[in-house]
Order: structure tokens, then sequence, then C-alpha cells
């Protein structure tokens, strides 16, 4: 059986921020609001030292597929909201979720309400209080009959978010309803027709790779037998399938 | 409440659960099936070729369109400058496109007093009453003799750019077409133009470099070819040494083997003691160079040499750099200049021999942007002189050739009024303070920031009416405050623009513009990985508003207004010389001139006429693929003919000595009182050679004591992208930025000491302003400077770039008001770095 997984090579990863954008151009995740960022590709940033020994250091950060899945032990209803595929996805059913947000409470890389400046949530909650999207709901106008809307736009574009890339999945619709969780699904809808995840297509510097780790041919498992890696958090135990490789920092 | 919700949803979770089994058959929780019946996969759609203008990258990049919407982007996998990528501006055009805040339709301004804060109140009208008005305004102009008045302001551009920034102001009878070019860059041309007399930037043979030097830049954050340093950084860390000159930590030295931090403006001190210390120890590139007569080596501190014991071979005026200038610049004298110990000087010029000549000395605009710029730039590029690494493997490149029409001639175009002779423009270029030497021509160069004086000066004419398309003066000058004053009390200004951003604020005709990238025809030039291009711009979507190209559909409108009033010379231009290429036919309209123009000035590209490069067969093929890719730039090819007086690499610069000597007589002054005027420190012939000169500052040290850094953003898409959500969500990249913020960096040392912590609200004040900001806590910068990134602060644009935009209240504050306004006058460039800016702090 296949398992997923993802390989960060961090000598290649400048920390530019594309993988993180072009994700929300082909999730359609919506914008940051009330404590959630939807974003389901982000960054932990950090300067350490003291100067001229300092240090910069740009982790991208993602859902770790976990082996050992705390959102889907958490997740309450049956058959369960967050599961894992038979490929070892971290998968969310839209239409189950009831939105409880107990696998955002549960997952070791989640949290709640995001307050510090640099946390990062890998599950974020589309709030049962507003429609998702509000920009591109939002009929007001900068300068009266001069300039556009959100709203105006969408109609224009007959789509909500206008940009929003359209595709399908069994699983989860492209762009989500509120009141329910969401996260990375790994762009299950482009791995199932053998296209890679978007992140790792729109990454410059070639830094991230997925593929099978079951298969001792593939790239991800020749990456991980030559260097050594780290996972986050390897002490909550759940086993994430998200792997850093090399150091960012060639000194 | 949302805890009190989670937890009665969990309690009735299980009973959700039954319900749900009442529905469909239950499944293995842990290993749920996906549904085969559903469809999965995306939509279909077409990858579509453009150009992304987010910087001078000019990245070539495709779009995916879905059902005429555009959704997804990534790079044109038929560059072999990018190798198929693009950076995160690319993506974020998006986002610009279907801006809530765009302006939709032409608006005409009815409130007539002018200013910041002061709601222009502006209306919609139609197309054709806002071209009325312009060409009315244009003919009164021209019947009263008063043409000149008129001015054209050039923003970001494609090279249509001659549509409407040459041929229509040309035709129509003003000097005055004046571009942004000197606002960011220009200064490091002219350190590559006095040595080896290449007025352009460089390209860089990353893939076979041994040794890459980056200098006064971030490449992986701004400059020239973002994508495909990204796409090569990695693995040059492993087959190079990198070292990264730069007074503040940034992404590239983050991750290089080495950091020199520099103090402000020191570059050229640097510079001349690593030159000193390649010549002392033997480690010169004499295969390109040259060596003693007697083969020993005489370069000994201190020491005159008699210019004849040297043979050079394709080189100009060692022994006289030497004499006036490296003797004595020793690294233990430029240790107490810039900062940076002598030992890491020598370790650095002997890592550099030993890796010559694959070794990329990449000068960018932190070396160079300086008040006395243009000398710290020489300093820079002349050691691809020592190194031999210029056009050589793996090292600093010039570039090769790209196919592309030329402007027809405008001559019989020209009537009594255009042919009018004006000795000067509006930004004083030639002035003898402004000698703008642009490829060592006087006047020759662009003085963008001083438009602004030169309008409140009415010198040397006054200006009543101007045009500016894709342009932000206002936000974008140093100094910006004198943009408000110059706009606030202009006549008359129309503004093609995209949004209502800060000069728009000014303008009493708006006209809305395509979208560069998704919604524009157009064509760029670029250079990476040793291949020249042209790129290709094209709609890939329908506007959904009734906006308009910049470049080539305004200016045909407006011309065809003017033939109505009885002015029908730029029309017939239009008409008559600019035909396609395939049909043989001018356009009948304006929407036919935008694509036509373009067919017209890419065609060498695609028509098979070219002998060089791609083959590409024929115009559909050339919008398919978006890009035609010159050969490989080949090495060593202009040894023996570099462009400069001597055609040698000249150390002594006979061609900076001609440009100087020719303004000076212009002005019946020598050459000495030029440079005098013009606040360098150079008198005789040390002017005429790579040397230093002390950093300008505005403001004491006793009075204001710290430095302030201006830095680029990697998300700043030449100004443009602050009112996306996507820019303001991932700000945090830019380092030790915070997202949704505009952030004053400050060392925790200096911050101690004023009793500043993390988060605090501090005023800093310039010699030029004064201003509130968080303060941010931040190791990346020794004591005594302080930073901030260039992007925010906008106070119009959009509700998302400003914080109020009905008040004119901005995120945080725009650097370009802080930092005064001065010039490295020599090449007219806007000084905005070498430490030039005092500032002082406080908490409030």
């Amino acid at each position: 059986m296949a398992k997923m997984a993802m390989v960060i090579d961090r000598q290649k990863c400048v920390g530019c921020g594309a993988c993180g954008i072009a994700c929300k151009t082909e999730n359609n995740t919506q914008g940051r609001k009330d404590g959630q960022s939807f974003n389901w590709a982000d960054f932990m940033l950090k300067t350490e030292g003291k100067f001229p020994s300092v240090k910069f250091t740009a982790l991208p950060v993602l859902c770790n597929h976990c082996s050992n899945a705390a959102c889907v032990d958490a997740c309450p209803v049956t058959p369960k909201a967050m599961f894992k595929t038979k490929d070892g996805i971290t998968m969310h059913n839209d239409e189950r979720c009831i939105g409880c947000r107990s696998c955002q409470e549960a997952c070791p890389y989640s949290v709640w309400d995001l307050r510090e400046e640099g946390e990062y949530s890998v599950i974020s909650f589309n709030s049962d209080d507003e429609e998702t999207h509000p920009a591109y709901r939002d009929k007001t106008e900068l300068i009266a009959g001069c300039t556009s809307s959100g709203a105006e736009i969408a109609a224009k574009t007959g789509s909500l978010p206008p940009m929003a890339t359209a595709y399908k999945h069994p699983e989860y619709d492209s762009v989500r309803r509120k009141g329910i969780v969401e996260k990375c699904i790994l762009c299950s809808h482009r791995l199932a027709n053998g296209e890679n995840a978007y992140c790792a297509d729109s990454c410059p510097s070639g830094a991230r790779i997925v593929g099978d780790i079951n298969d001792p041919n593939s790239k991800v498992s020749i990456l991980l037998k030559t260097y050594d890696y780290e996972v986050l958090k390897p002490e909550a135990g759940t086993k994430p399938n998200v792997y850093y490789i090399r150091n960012y920092s060639i000194k | 409440m949302k805890l009190r919700r989670r937890d009665f949803l969990k309690a009735t979770a299980a009973v959700s659960a039954v319900a749900m089994v009442g529905c469909g058959a239950p499944k293995n929780n842990a290993l749920a099936p996906m549904d085969p019946k559903k469809a999965i996969g995306e939509d279909p759609g077409k990858w579509i070729s453009t150009t992304c203008q987010g910087c001078t990258t000019w990245d070539p990049i495709q779009v995916f369109v879905q059902d005429g919407r555009a959704v997804k982007v990534r790079g044109n996998p038929n560059s072999k400058g990018n190798m198929g990528t693009c950076c995160p501006r690319a993506h974020m055009g998006l986002q610009q496109l279907y801006d809530p805040d765009r302006v939709k339709v032409p608006m005409k301004r009815t409130n007539p007093k002018k200013g910041r804060g002061i709601d222009p109140k502006f209306v919609p009208i139609s197309w054709d009453e806002a071209l009325n008005i312009i060409a009315d305004k244009m003919m009164e102009l021209r019947n009263n003799g008063e043409a000149h008045k008129y001015m054209l302001n050039r923003g970001r551009y494609t090279y249509m750019r001659d549509m409407i920034y040459d041929a229509m102001t040309k035709i129509y009878g003003s000097p005055n077409n004046i571009s942004h070019s000197s606002i960011c860059a220009e200064a490091e041309k002219s350190g590559a133009f006095y040595t080896h007399g290449y007025w352009d930037y460089r390209d860089y043979d990353l893939t076979r470099t041994k040794y890459l030097l980056i200098w006064g830049l971030d490449p992986l954050v701004s400059n020239r070819q973002v994508p495909f340093v990204i796409k090569t950084f990695g693995d040059v860390l492993d087959k190079a040494t990198v070292t990264v000159v730069d007074p503040k930590l940034n992404a590239s030295a983050a991750k290089a083997h080495n950091w020199l931090p520099l103090l402000p403006g020191t570059d050229g001190a640097l510079a001349v003691a690593i030159a000193h210390v390649l010549l002392t120890e033997d480690l010169w590139y004499k295969p390109f160079v040259g060596d003693f007569k007697d083969s020993v080596n005489h370069f000994k501190a201190g020491v005159t040499l008699d210019e004849s014991s040297f043979e050079e071979k394709y080189t100009n005026g060692i022994i006289k750099w030497w004499n006036l200038e490296l003797k004595d610049k020793t690294p233990e004298w430029a240790e107490k200049e810039c900062g940076i110990s002598a030992e890491v000087i020598y370790k650095t010029a002997r890592e550099m021999s030993v890796a010559a000549p694959s070794v990329c000395v990449w000068m960018g605009p932190g070396a160079a942007m300086h008040v006395r710029g243009t000398y710290s730039a020489m300093a820079v590029e002349a050691l691809c002189g020592l190194l031999g690494n210029l056009d050589n493997i793996g090292g600093t490149m010039m570039k090769g050739k790209t196919l592309a029409a030329k402007m027809p001639k405008l001559d019989d175009y020209k009537d009594k009024i255009a042919k009018i002779k004006h000795k000067y423009k509006i930004d004083q270029r030639g002035y003898l303070e402004f000698p703008a030497l642009n490829k060592g021509k006087s006047g020759g160069g662009v003085v963008t920031n001083n438009l602004a004086d030169g309008m409140l000066q009415k010198d040397p004419m006054e200006i009543k009416m101007g045009i500016g398309y894709m342009n932000n003066f206002a936000f974008s000058g140093t100094g910006a405050q004198r943009w408000e004053k110059a706009m606030s009390e202009l006549e008359f200004y129309v503004h093609i623009t995209t949004n209502a951003s800060e000069m728009t604020q000014f303008a009493d005709i708006v006209l809305p513009a395509t979208i560069a990238t998704f919604e524009k025809w157009g064509y760029l030039k670029s250079k990476a990985n040793l291949h020249s291009q042209v790129s290709l711009l094209q709609p890939v979507v329908e506007p959904i508003w009734d906006v308009r190209t910049d470049e080539t559909e305004i200016p045909f409108l407006i011309a065809e207004k003017l033939a109505e009033r009885g002015f029908d010379n730029l029309l017939r231009y239009y008409k008559e010389q600019i035909k396609d290429p395939e049909t043989g036919k001018g356009a009948s309209n304006a929407r036919e001139f935008a694509e036509i123009s373009v067919k017209y000035y890419t065609a060498p590209a695609w028509d098979g006429s070219g002998k060089i490069g791609d083959k590409i067969n024929g115009w559909e093929e050339y919008k398919a693929v978006g890009v035609w890719n010159d050969d490989r730039y080949g090495y060593k090819k202009s040894w023996g003919k570099f462009k400069t007086e001597t055609k040698k690499f000249e150390f002594y610069s006979e061609t900076l000595k001609k440009a100087l000597g020719k303004h000076a007589k212009k002005h019946n002054v020598d050459v000495d009182k030029v440079l005098e005027v013009c606040n360098y420190e150079a008198r005789g012939e040390k002017a005429f050679v790579p040397h230093y000169e002390a950093p300008f500052r505005y403001g004491s040290f006793e009075e204001y004591p710290l430095t302030f850094i201006d830095h680029k953003s990697r998300l700043n898409k030449e100004g443009r992208s602050a009112n996306t959500p996507w820019y303001q969500e991932f700000k945090k990249v830019d380092l030790g930025d915070e997202s949704w913020d505009d952030v004053l960096k400050i060392n925790p040392d200096d911050a101690a000491k004023y009793g500043i912590k993390n988060g605090d609200m501090v005023r800093i004040t310039s010699t030029n302003g004064s201003f509130t900001i968080k303060a941010k806590l931040w190791e990346g910068l020794r004591p005594g400077t302080i930073t901030k990134c260039y992007g925010q602060g906008h106070w119009a644009y959009g509700r998302v770039a400003a914080l109020d935009y009905k008040n004119a209240e901005p995120r945080g504050f725009n650097n370009n008001e802080l930092m005064p306004c001065d010039y490295d006058r020599l090449s007219g460039s806007t000084a905005r770095n070498g430490g030039f800016c005092g500032v002082k702090i406080e908490k409030v």
C-alpha cells in the first residue's frame, strides 16, 4: 500500500513564500479572519543568535499527513469526517464534518485561535457565522460608481472567489462551505490524476518533493536514505510524513 | 461562545453519526475509500503564455484559464531564462486582476482643491467624455504655443512604451517625456559602463560559478532574475562559495557561507581594499590583466610605480589606478572605514582569486544607489577586471541579442511645433548639477525624482498638463512630500492606472488601465541563465471592465480625438507606420492597434527572418510559446572589444574622463567644478579611477545617531501588490517583518539604550520627516543601524493597502517620506542606499 509523504529540502528552500500563495490559488482558501489563517501551506520563520552571529531560518509547514493522526482519532462522527486514505493522505470529508473543531484541538500542529505573530495552524475553521470569502461578497465600493466591489467581480466572473481553480473531488469541494474545518489534502485531486501537489509544482527552488515512501525507488525514499531528516514534534507520537532534509544555511 | 458550541456538537456527534449511518453504508473509519463514481480532478482549462511584470525580472509565465477566468499561474516552461519557474509575485497577480478596488470606468475630479486627504470627489464619466476633455486641453496648449508645457510620465512599462512615451510626446511637440528609470536603478550601470563600456544590467553564469559574491542586493528577493536564482541557489551553495556584502542580514546572506555586514555606504572602501590584496599578493588574473614586464610583483603598499613597468592585456590603466587609489588602501585602513575586519578582507580576496576567473561579482543597488554612488559602483565592478571573470566561464556576463523591430522614424510626422528644439527637459537633466551621463552623454539619462522640483521651480519651463501611466511618483520617489506639493499645484493631470493610487489623488481625469500580465498586449526583453529573451504579454482573459491598454490603445484613442480637432499627424503615424507584418494593414481602431503594434515589434522573433535563437514559425506559434530565447551567450567574445574609449577594461576610465570633460565644457567649467557642484570628493585625476568616497549623510551623528537602511521586499510588485490580501498575509517572509503590518527593525542593543521593547510604538525622525511606527527588535542588523522594508505606508491605492483610504491614513509609513531627496548626480539616480539618511528614535 502506498504511503504518500513530502520531503522538503531546506538547502533548496529560500523561504520565498511561493508555495504558500500558490496553495491559496489552487485550493481557493479564504483570507485570514477570526484567528484562522486558512493557509494550508505556511511558514515558521525564526531569527536566532546575536549580531553578527545571527541565523535566520524559514521552515515551510503544512499538514503532516501523520501515520498516527491525532485529528483522525479526535473526529467524533461516524464514519469519520477526518480519515486516512489508503495511500496515507489525511483526508477530510466536507459533508460529514460537523465543525466541532475537535481535530483542530487534537492536532499538535494546529491551534484554535492564532494570536501570536508567527503562529501557524494546519487546520482552519470556516466560521459558521459568515459565508466563506466575505471579501467577494462585500458590495461596498471604494469610490462610488467608479471602482468595483468584491460582490460585483464575483457576479461578473460567475465565481466565488473569482480566481477559484475549479476541480472535483469525492470528499471535498474546491471551495468549502461555512461551518466546517479545512486543511491540506495533499492536492489529492491532482495526485489522483498523476499530477504533483501544486505547492511542489510551484516551488521555484524544487525543494518540495511528494512521493510514496513505501516505494523504495521513489525520489522521496531515495532522499530519505541519502540524508538525515527531521520531522516536526516527533514527541507528539503522531508519526508525521513531512520530512525535512539538509539545513537552511550552508554555514 | 464558540467553546460552548463545540462542546454541544461533540456531545451530539453520536446522534449525527446515527443519522448519517441511516443515509449510507458505514465505512472503515481509518481507511475510508473514495467514492469511485465521483469525478476527480481539475475542470478543463488552458495554460496561456504571458509575462509577469511584478519586478524587473519580467519573468515569462503562463496563466491557467478556466471558463474565461484566470485561476492560477506558473513559470513558462519554454523560457530558458527561468527554467519554468516563477516567484511568489506572479501568483499574487490574480488578486491584482480581481481586486475589488480596481478603477472600472474613467473618472473625473469634481473637487478642484488638491492635496493629501482632500477627497477628489471623483465621478464616473464615459471614455468619450474623458478623451474629449484630454484632447481639448492638449489642443489648447498647442494652439497657445505651449505644447512644451505638456509632459508624459512613464511608470512600469513594456517595450510598447515607444507608442505613448516617444511617438505621442514627440509628434505632439513636447520635450517632456519623463520615465521612472532612475528612481530605483541606473547608478550600477555607471559601474559597468565606465569600466567596461556596458550600460546595462549584467547576467551571471550561476550554474558554473565557483564563487558568488553578492554585493548590495538580495537576488533571492529582488533584482532582475529572481526565479532563476531561487531555482539554482541550493546547488550554487554546494558547488561554490557564496559571500554576501550587505549591511543587514538578507535572505541570501541567511543561506550563504559568508556575510559581510559592512557599514552603510562604505562599499567602495571594501572593494578597493580587496583590489589592494589581489595586487599586493600577486593574485590578479594575468591572462586578462597582464603582468609586470619583469614578471616580478612590484605592488607594495604605499609604493608608487612606473606605468611603463607593466604590460597590460585587456585592461587599461592598472598602474594609474594603483598610484591614484589602491596603493594606500590596505585592509587595515579599510577595516576602520567599513567595519569589516582586515582578516576577513584578506580571506575574501584570497578565496576569490582561487576561484577566478569563475567568479560572479554581482553588484546591486545597495552598492550603487548612493550619493557619490557612481564611484562605489565602479570600485566593485572593477574587481571583474582584476579577476578576469567578465564574460568568462562561471563569471559576470554581459548580454546576447534580442530580436525585435525598431520604432519607425517620427520625422515625417513632426510639424513646426514638434520640430522646435528645447535645450532642457523639465527634470533638468544635463544642468551643471545634473550631469545624468547615460552612456556618457550629458543629460542622456533621466533624473526622475527631480521632476517634482523642476515643476515647482517652473524651470526650465512651466508644466500645465501631464499624462502619467502606471507611475506613482508621489509614493515611489524619496522626499515624497515634494511630489505631493508639485502635483497639488499642477493645473491638469491625467492618470492612467488600475487603482486609485497616491498619484491618482492629484488627477483631474483618471483612465482605467488593463492589468499587465493578464489583460494587456506588450512585449519585454529580459535575460537570465545566459539567454536573452523576447517575452510576450497578451490578454489571457477578457477584461470584465471597460479598461484600455495604456501604451497603445489609449494613445491611439487620444490620436483619434486630436485628429478630430484638426491635428492628425499622430493618428497618421500610428496607422501608416505600424503595419501588421502578416497582412500589411494598419490598425483601423484602438483595439486592433494594441495587437498589431506588438506583432510589428516582435515579428523578427517569429517571422523566420532571424538567424539566431529559437526558431518560431509565425505569430500563432509565438503566442502559444510566449517567449523567444537567444542562443546561450558565448564566453570571452567581448574581450578586446569592450565599448570603452580604449576598447579595454578601464581601471583608468578614459570613458568617464571624456564624458565628464564634455559635460564640463558644455557649462564652461572644469571637471573639478562639476565634481564639486555634484557633491563628489574626488578632484583631478582621481575622478577617472574607481575609488572610495566617504558616505554623504543627512543629519549629524550627534543629532541623528542611527543610520537608516531601506530594503526591498520579496512581495513588492513595483509598488502594486500592497492592496492584495496575500501580500499582507505573507509579509512575514521578508526577514524580520510581520504580516499585516509595517515594522521598524531595531537591534536589541540599540533598543535597550532607548528603553524600547518589542512591539512598542516609536517615533523615528530624519531631516525629512517624522513618523510613529511599531518597533521590532531584530538581530539581523548591526547596532547603530535601523531598517524598514519598503512597500507599506500607502495612504491611498485601496482598502487593503491603506489603513483607512477615506481618511488617507497609511498602514505604517512610506520610507520615501523619511528619506530625503538626493542623487548620485553622475547617473541621475535617486539615492536610497549608502547610509545617507541619519535618524533618531524615541519611545512614544
